[in-house]
């Protein structure tokens, strides 16, 4: 195995902001980065509460706390938007806008300001969605059908879509930024091609969330008005059509799907490379495929719609949808060839990387299984469902964050997360993560409905294994949080680049400075080159100009950082 | 000394052009982006507008008069003339001839306005909506479908005239400041985003236009 570096000689944790200058207004990119992803780790924490409930409530057949039903409801509409909409989209925004700057060797996003006001109306929206438990929870589902949405769900409906209207336009203006920031924003030496892939994952998110958002927000602007205004658009009984909603919705929330996992493959294509030792396999497929999931992925929004669906619709939509796989199956190709003769480190962020490429497999195997108009006619709103979108959106995203958290703290905080632990923390993850969703597939294939409380008695055993792991996942996510709060303060100094990484974002100290950079950026040829003599020397003459003087402007080792030991080697 | 202070100085004063250069940069990229995204909330109603078409049995469904376009087709025709205004007048201002750029927004302003009023009037008057109850024949009593065509009417146009009368408003604005000679030479960004938000209100009408009164 490769050997890992060791800090430089005399590396320390550069200077961190102040904590209270993360509660304050600040048009920092590395500061909205850290705002945005501890705002979601704390909505993840809530949506995680919530899954806790719903799998209590599974524990038996009948209903055990919530009452007629309604409580359950409103459980699972909650936590399906919590977790979507307030903690994978806006941490993939987070740890865009910290990485994307700095790979690109910018001062900040294009639009900081811009930035800020995209954060601040993220916590507000998700206090308000919150607040719905006091006037009425939403019970129709993070789907939001009507006449469910608009006849049978409390006053929180109406918050739930006045708080989605919010993070939406917080979406538009982050997308906006992202892509001008790239376009734009590139330093002399790195054309489209040379750019880390990561920002490419980056800009194909943001193509889909200006393209799709507004649909969202269109709709739930009709839908507002027939809460509220008395309109009727999409109440059968006064002339409307139920299917506006659906295709509106689907419109944007099937793209919203590769919103979640997009940046996740980025971060694959990053951690994969770097801790193979290898040039990534094939990085212009991966950047097409990237764009061509973004753009394929408008044309499937009726597979969600089969059972609703005129039949002769079916079929261009089950084509649509089975494309789609293709870019996703090269993805899963090109990494497999990156790790190919590579010299792995199996450190956390690569366990999580492969774990991804595991779970997502076989959530993109169920996924076509769904994809198929017979099947999923039969399997239509059954756990099948559930397990399938959990595999690709937990197993998929929720992996890649993990990925994304321990290969890139070291340059957020200048400290090394703890190996022990991650490795801990990936072992029971990954089990009880697939004894809680696999079994999901089988009670789904027997028939055991989604979104009621109650079911037959034949399927407790499973779901009592299903819950059971599900708590032991829930408890696991706390020894990453530890890890987190456990590093920051006594975990080892990283030094500029733990990971001997030739991305731009490791060519300045950690964390990096006020605007970033000091004196000039000087992007290698290929930001993969790893293995070849010329991707050594630059590696080598980087580790000399990124001493200690030169980061921190001033000879000597500041007073009371600890001394650098060597990273644990594997 | 001399002369390496004054390199610095050059190579500052070069630094901050770049920067300036950039920021202008993204700003029409921004705009640019911006305007294809937003675009599509309006493609959202008239998405909605033709399917709740298709599920009705009749559009505009019996009883109902259609819309009459020979108003709205003259305010439509007055904000056409104000974009080519606006265009114009940027156009002067940019050759410096502030009088000009003046004289053209004033007329396209008011042109601008008036289609506001115009569209106000047409919201205000529709046919109000038949509440009529229908029985259908399985028994089952339901308020007339003749609500739709009405209510997807004034949606769209409200949400069409806010926007207008935003963008209206930020146009008053930079118009005013531009006249009190707020900005410097060869400074026109914020009237040129001006000019960009105006004919994206202009576009977005005419697609509503065509699918409201023609279609």
């Amino acid at each position: 195995m490769a050997s890992v570096s060791v800090p430089l000689p005399g590396a320390q944790a550069a200077p961190r902001p102040k904590l209270g200058e993360y509660f304050r207004w600040s048009v920092d990119h590395k500061i909205i980065g850290v705002q945005y992803m501890v705002t979601a780790l704390v909505f993840f924490i809530i949506g995680g509460a919530l899954a806790m409930l719903i799998r209590l409530e599974l524990l038996t057949p009948g209903l055990d706390y919530s009452g007629t039903g309604s409580v359950y409801n409103s459980l699972f509409t909650m936590h399906a938007t919590v977790m979507i909409f307030l903690w994978i989209i806006p941490f993939w925004a987070g740890l865009g806008n910290y990485i994307v700057p700095l790979q690109l060797g910018a001062k900040d996003m294009a639009f900081p300001w811009l930035n800020a006001f995209a954060f601040w109306l993220i916590p507000p929206a998700g206090v308000l969605m919150l607040m719905g438990y006091f006037v009425g929870a939403p019970e129709a589902g993070w789907t939001s059908y009507p006449p469910l949405s608009v006849l049978f769900s409390g006053d929180g409906q109406t918050l739930w879509i006045i708080s989605l209207h919010i993070l939406g336009i917080s979406s538009i203006l982050g997308a906006i930024n992202f892509i001008v920031t790239i376009k734009n924003m590139r330093p002399e030496g790195m054309g489209w091609f040379q750019m880390p892939l990561f920002a490419w994952s980056q800009l194909a998110t943001s193509l889909i969330q200006i393209m799709g958002v507004p649909f969202l927000a269109g709709g739930l602007t009709l839908l507002l008005l027939d809460r509220v205004a008395g309109t009727a658009f999409f109440d059968p009984s006064r002339g409307g059509d139920v299917l506006v909603w659906q295709n509106i919705f689907w419109f944007y929330s099937h793209p919203a799907v590769y919103v979640m996992v997009l940046p996740g493959m980025g971060v694959l294509s990053e951690v994969i490379s770097v801790h193979s030792r290898k040039p990534v396999f094939g990085y212009k497929m991966i950047a097409f495929s990237s764009m061509g999931i973004a753009l394929v992925g408008f044309t499937v929004w009726a597979h969600h719609m089969f059972t609703s669906l005129s039949p002769e619709l079916r079929i261009p939509f089950m084509v649509t949808s089975f494309i789609i796989a293709i870019p996703t199956g090269i993805k899963i190709f090109s990494w497999i060839g990156t790790m190919w003769g590579g010299k792995i480190r199996f450190n956390s962020a690569m366990l999580f990387a492969v774990g991804f490429l595991s779970q997502f497999v076989i959530g993109g195997i169920s996924g076509m299984m769904l994809g198929a108009i017979p099947v999923d006619i039969h399997m239509h709103d059954t756990y099948f469902v559930v397990s399938h979108f959990h595999f690709v959106l937990y197993g998929g995203s929720v992996f890649a964050i993990y990925a994304a958290i321990y290969h890139w703290f070291p340059k957020v905080t200048g400290r090394l997360m703890d190996e022990g632990l991650g490795k801990l923390h990936f072992w029971v993850t990954y089990v009880s993560f697939f004894f809680t969703f696999f079994p999901q597939h089988l009670v789904g294939m027997q028939g055991m409905p989604r979104r009621v409380a109650e079911y037959a008695p034949e399927f407790q055993t499973l779901n009592v294994i299903i819950s059971l792991s599900a708590f032991v996942l829930g408890i696991s996510t706390f020894i990453i949080l530890y890890n987190m709060v456990w590093a920051v303060y006594r975990g080892k100094v990283s030094g500029p680049n733990p990971w001997r990484a030739l991305t731009l974002e490791w060519q300045t100290s950690s964390p990096p400075p006020a605007y970033n950079f000091k004196g000039e950026v000087i992007p290698f040829e290929d930001p993969y080159g790893y293995g070849s003599e010329a991707s050594k020397a630059y590696l080598d003459e980087m580790d000399t100009r990124l001493t200690p003087a030169n980061l921190l402007g001033k000879g000597g080792t500041a007073s009371g950082n600890p001394t650098p030991e060597p990273v644990a080697g594997d | 000394m001399q002369s390496s202070r004054l390199g610095e100085a050059l190579d500052f004063e070069r630094e901050r052009r770049r920067e300036e250069e950039l920021k202008l940069r993204n700003a029409r990229t921004g705009i640019n982006v911006f305007q294809a995204s937003w675009i599509l909330t309006f493609f959202t109603l008239i998405i909605a507008n033709i399917q709740l078409r298709w599920s009705s049995p009749a559009w505009p469904p019996l009883g109902v008069e259609k819309l009459d376009a020979a108003l709205p087709t003259v305010a439509t025709v007055g904000l056409l003339v104000s974009s080519v205004l606006v265009r114009r007048g940027f156009r002067a201002i940019r050759h410096d001839d502030l009088k000009g750029f003046l004289v053209q927004w004033r007329v396209a302003l008011g042109l601008g306005a008036a289609f506001i009023a115009v569209m106000a009037y047409e919201w205000l008057t529709v046919t109000p909506a038949p509440q009529a109850r229908v029985t259908l024949a399985n028994g089952v009593e339901i308020t007339s479908v003749l609500t739709q065509y009405n209510a997807i009417f004034r949606v769209m146009t409200a949400f069409h005239a806010v926007h207008a009368l935003v963008i209206a408003v930020y146009m008053a604005v930079v118009y005013r400041n531009a006249a009190l000679g707020k900005y410097g030479r060869g400074d026109t960004w914020a009237l040129e985003a001006g000019a960009k938000l105006w004919y994206f209100v202009v576009i977005a009408w005419l697609l509503f236009y065509v699918v409201l009164y023609w279609l």
